[in-house]
């Protein structure tokens, strides 16, 4: 009896072990980011590290918001990505229907356009890009910012959206339509519910895209006021190169809101992920 | 790109691991004529947004990079065609096969460390209790939330030469040669850096949809295997793997794209230094264009790069299509 | 932005009513520029707070237009100015580094100032307008130049028992070798990249840059004379835990210095400003002298740093551009900056300004033995990051010598300066 026993005791305890130290790893960065940030200086700079903030300060905070322009550069961020989000989301929901529930000639060749462009490597476009953005006039602008994001999380957006379209069962829709809906009442009646799971995960990926893309902003945006976060905190890490609780309170402000919109994101994202599996 | 990483779900979701089956469209005969055109308006508004918007860059950068195109031609607007110089520039500088290499390994290492790491990973979240795998989800979907920026930022802290927590915790498990070490110094060690950065921002990625990929595979195939005597290992082996495998196999072309292409991952860290010495073809690119100020030549680089990108993607194309048709 | 401020307060207010007076009532009625804007793109540490406000007052008084400054950053400045000179509206008065001009002249980017040399610019010293000429034409106008100097924490200078500066590099490393034995403190800092600090021992050694091979430049870097230099700045690093392989940017050495734990480093005056913004308290202690040479009489060569002001030729304000370098570049506000900013003015009549602030005082004495990095158009490009003498630096300061470190990093050199701007 007793060498089972113990062998399930350890064959439980192995995993939880290995998962404890892998958690560790992971949110190990993250914790440190967030510590550093709060401690004084003293903390910070000193040769043994302090592990835990025991006297924590906002003061790094107050350094790294004083930045000029810091509140436009914020809003920026914020109307770019919104925007980019949305706009993607809008276009990729006309495309994912049609790929998901349409047979039609050239079905092949678009998806395939769209799994190539979701490859795209932007970083190493960015004079073309620079000297088209240029050539129209529109530097300085949120526009072109907004419509190249925008196209950046698109394919994404449309390959993922068909997955969850095509997981709504036709017979429901097809029902719905007998109820007398029109195709587009029962679109928005029927099918819509169901893909708030699928929207949101996509939704959050193009969050993390259109937030973090730092390239193409620096070269198209360069006046102070068109620009966006990311140029703000790397601008300040050189600035502040040495000063590693402004820097990382700045980079904590910089990754909070991503942090907290896919932690609750990811939860419903994957719940309906889970769901769709189960039923399917 | 951890961005791109992110959006990875989404594909592991489209394979037919997840997908159920019989959603696919059925061709109906109602209303033929009218569907006729609709899925095209459908899709008007997103392939002429790409078309605009990537496919107009992607053109220019080609003709630029036929260009002469240096400081002077930019600020005057001159065009000036070199017909192919800037490729056979690129292609005959020994730098540039140099760092095609790099590129290569790079891109091999990281994708070996995370397909490897990920699915032990996953499989690990598959055997936890749910308290378990709550918590261990929680802090792999911190680690991949993580916005880059912030990320190189904070891995610079942690490797940072004098303070470092790193150096710190080396030193204190009696590594005292590490107590000082400056890891952006060396070619190997900034790697290192780089990669560990990459491997904890794609890991989580790899885990978390392995599992739910996981979660679909029905128990009675499990019971049949027990049946016949099969153990563990020989359960993961007849009917775990098979079962992942279209997963795995997705999962890890992408993922080789993704490394090929990280670019704010090196650049952030050390710029490709020490010696240039971490440069990877994006990062070559850069450098050679925007920072030495010769756009053609690092447009002719950005090129070849998109062509060795569409090589290694061509691979992955034909198994995402042939799966598209196997869902018909 | 504190930079500077040591001596001018009371010069300023008197500048300022100088101003006042100076543009009455018949000038008032302004030039015709009411509802324009010049953006002015001036490097960090270039504008002191007041002679910026005061050079914007008198501006937007005479012309009736507005001042827009944008301050950049030195990190990646080439690459932005570069397009910004090919945008339809780029920035109508750009300062541009004085090893940078003759690039950014050859591309045809900067507008021609001939008239404005005739106006204004009869008397520019003209080594220092050298930089700003390129094929004969006036591309830019000088503005200021500077040179590092030692500044060092008389704190701990006190703590180690040493009375007075060094006046011959020999006592230099003597004080250095005591604030290592006597005090806890980091005798100098010094990160293996900072570069220019090496060019003025090149300069000091007599070693060029470059040479012309046939009829073309090529890197003169693996000269012996080069090495010698080298082989001091070793000297100079080997008091320092900073690291190898980075500049005096990253971090700032300033603030690195303001922490309060170092006995000196080499930097422009207006580095003192950055510690005393993040340590007030350090303000005491700052002292400056010259960086000493082999004997009492000659200092260390100083790569003279300095600035030009441009006028981008794509710039529909050819005029009002014009109209602020006249009033910015008048002996009144180009003291005004030499004495507040502590830099050495455009011209030698100004000179005097910069008595009383210890920071020029200290770097006054070198200027004679200084120097600068090629003046050609091609030189630009080898200080692009990565800057191939910079990597040169840090092999020897890991152990290469200097001959292979050297031949290692000219061919990247030689490649930058034959490639076609």
């Amino acid at each position: 009896m007793k060498g089972p026993q113990l062998g399930r005791l350890r064959g439980r305890l192995w995993p939880n072990a290995a998962a404890l130290v892998l958690f560790a790893g992971f949110v190990f960065p993250v914790y440190w980011m967030f510590s550093t940030a709060l401690k004084p200086n003293s903390q910070i700079i000193s040769e043994e590290p302090v592990w835990f903030p025991s006297s924590p300060t906002f003061e790094h905070f107050a350094t790294a918001v004083r930045a000029e322009h810091f509140w436009t550069l914020v809003r920026n961020s914020v109307t770019v990505t919104l925007l980019a989000v949305g706009l993607a989301l809008l276009i990729a929901l006309f495309s994912a229907f049609a790929l998901a529930r349409m047979r039609f000639r050239g079905r092949k060749g678009v998806i395939l356009t769209f799994m190539i462009a979701q490859m795209a490597p932007w970083e190493v476009m960015v004079i073309a890009i620079y000297m088209t953005v240029r050539d129209a006039d529109m530097l300085n602008s949120l526009v072109p910012l907004t419509l190249f994001y925008t196209v950046m999380v698109l394919p994404l957006t449309i390959l993922t959206l068909r997955g969850y379209v095509a997981a709504v069962p036709k017979e429901l829709e097809e029902s719905a339509m007998v109820d007398g809906c029109g195709r587009t009442q029962a679109f928005r009646k029927v099918i819509f519910p169901l893909l708030a799971p699928g929207l949101m995960a996509t939704s959050l990926f193009g969050f993390i895209t259109a937030w973090n893309e730092f390239p193409m902003v620096l070269i198209l945006n360069k006046d102070a006021e068109a620009q966006t976060l990311p140029l703000w905190l790397s601008r300040f890490q050189t600035a502040f190169g040495d000063d590693w609780g402004a820097t990382m309170a700045a980079a904590s402000l910089f990754a909070l809101p991503i942090l907290v919109l896919f932690l609750y994101l990811q939860r419903k994202a994957v719940g309906g992920l889970t769901a769709g599996a189960v039923k399917g | 790109m951890s961005v791109q990483t992110h959006e990875a779900p989404t594909s592991a979701r489209s394979s037919p691991t997840v997908t159920p089956p019989g959603s696919a469209p059925a061709p109906g005969n109602d209303g033929a004529r009218r569907r006729g055109a609709l899925p095209y308006v459908l899709l008007l508004p997103a392939l002429v947004a790409t078309a605009v918007f990537l496919g107009w860059p992607l053109v220019m950068n080609g003709m630029l990079s036929f260009q002469n195109l240096n400081m002077t031609q930019l600020i005057q607007h001159v065009t000036e065609w070199t017909g192919t110089d800037n490729y056979s520039r690129t292609l005959g500088s020994e730098d540039f096969w140099r760092v095609t290499l790099r590129s290569i390994l790079f891109t091999v290492v990281n994708v070996v460390v995370i397909m490897v790491g990920g699915t032990l990973t996953g499989l690990l979240l598959a055997r936890l209790g749910p308290r378990m795998r709550l918590l261990l989800s929680a802090g792999l979907v911190l680690a991949w939330a993580m916005p880059v920026i912030a990320a190189t930022t904070v891995y610079q802290w942690l490797f940072a030469q004098r303070f470092g927590v790193v150096n710190w915790l080396l030193d204190a498990a009696g590594l005292h040669s590490m107590a000082d070490y400056n890891w952006t110094g060396g070619q190997l060690s900034t790697f290192f850096v780089i990669s560990l950065l990459i491997v904890w921002t794609s890991v989580p990625f790899v885990a978390v949809n392995l599992y739910a990929a996981t979660t679909t595979i029905p128990r009675e195939l499990y019971e049949a295997a027990a049946l016949d005597g099969a153990g563990a290992w020989q359960g993961f082996r007849t009917v775990t793997l098979p079962f992942l495998r279209p997963f795995l196999l997705v999962t890890t072309f992408l993922e080789v794209i993704w490394i090929f292409k990280a670019f704010p991952h090196i650049f952030a860290v050390n710029e490709g230094g020490p010696d240039r010495l971490t440069e990877t073809l994006p990062v070559y690119a850069f450098v050679e264009g925007v920072g030495n100020q010769h756009y053609g030549t690092g447009a002719a680089i950005s090129v070849l790069t998109i062509l060795i990108l569409l090589a290694l993607m061509a691979y992955y194309l034909r198994i995402a299509l042939k799966q598209e048709e196997d869902e018909q | 932005m504190k930079r500077r401020l040591m001596a001018a307060t009371a010069t300023a207010a008197l500048l300022t009513a100088v101003t006042a007076c100076g543009s009455g009532p018949a000038e008032s009625a302004a030039d015709g520029f009411e509802g324009q804007t010049l953006t002015l793109w001036a490097m960090d540490g270039s504008t002191p707070k007041q002679w910026e406000k005061d050079v914007r007052a008198a501006f937007e008084k005479k012309t009736g237009a507005k001042l827009k400054l944008e301050v950049q950053q030195w990190n990646g400045i080439q690459q932005k100015i570069t397009t910004a000179l090919s945008e339809s509206e780029p920035p109508d008065v750009i300062e541009v580094g004085n090893t940078q001009t003759p690039a950014y002249a050859k591309t045809g980017g900067l507008a021609d100032l001939g008239d404005l040399r005739k106006s204004i610019g009869a008397d520019w010293t003209e080594s220092v307008n050298k930089s700003a000429v390129y094929g004969g034409k006036q591309y830019a106008a000088p503005w200021y130049t500077v040179n590092r100097t030692v500044i060092y924490n008389k704190r701990i200078w006190a703590e180690a028992g040493l009375k007075g500066t060094p006046r011959t590099r020999a006592e230099f490393f003597d004080a250095l070798d005591a604030i290592e034995k006597k005090t806890d403190a980091e005798p100098l800092y010094l990160p293996g990249q900072n570069w220019y600090f090496f060019d003025g021992l090149l300069i000091g050694k007599d070693a060029g840059l470059v040479r012309k091979q046939g009829g073309k430049w090529v890197s003169n870097l693996s000269a012996p004379e080069a090495g010698e230099a080298m082989k001091l700045y070793a000297k100079y690093a080997s008091y320092s835990d900073a690291p190898k392989d980075k500049d005096e940017a990253t971090p700032q050495q300033a603030e690195v210095f303001a922490k309060g734990k170092t006995g000196a480093f080499i930097g422009l005056g207006w580095e003192a400003g950055t510690a005393v913004e993040a340590n007030p308290k350090i303000e005491k202690d700052i002292g400056y002298f010259t960086i000493p040479g082999e004997s009492p009489d000659k200092p260390e060569g100083v790569f003279l740093g300095g600035s030009n002001l441009a006028v981008a030729a794509g710039s529909e304000k050819q005029e009002l551009a014009r109209e602020f370098l006249k009033i910015a570049l008048s002996d009144e506000f180009e003291g005004a900056l030499a004495k507040e900013g502590g830099v050495i003015p455009n011209k030698a009549s100004l000179q005097k300004q910069v008595e009383g602030n210890p920071a020029a005082e200290a770097a006054a004495p070198a200027v004679a033995g200084g120097g600068l990095t090629p003046l050609i158009p091609q030189w630009a490009a080898v200080e692009n990051p990565p800057n191939p003498v910079k990597r040169y630096m840090t092999a020897v300061l890991k152990g290469t010598p200097h001959a292979e470190a050297a031949e290692s990093v000219e061919q990247e050199i030689n490649k930058r300066l034959s490639q076609e701007q």
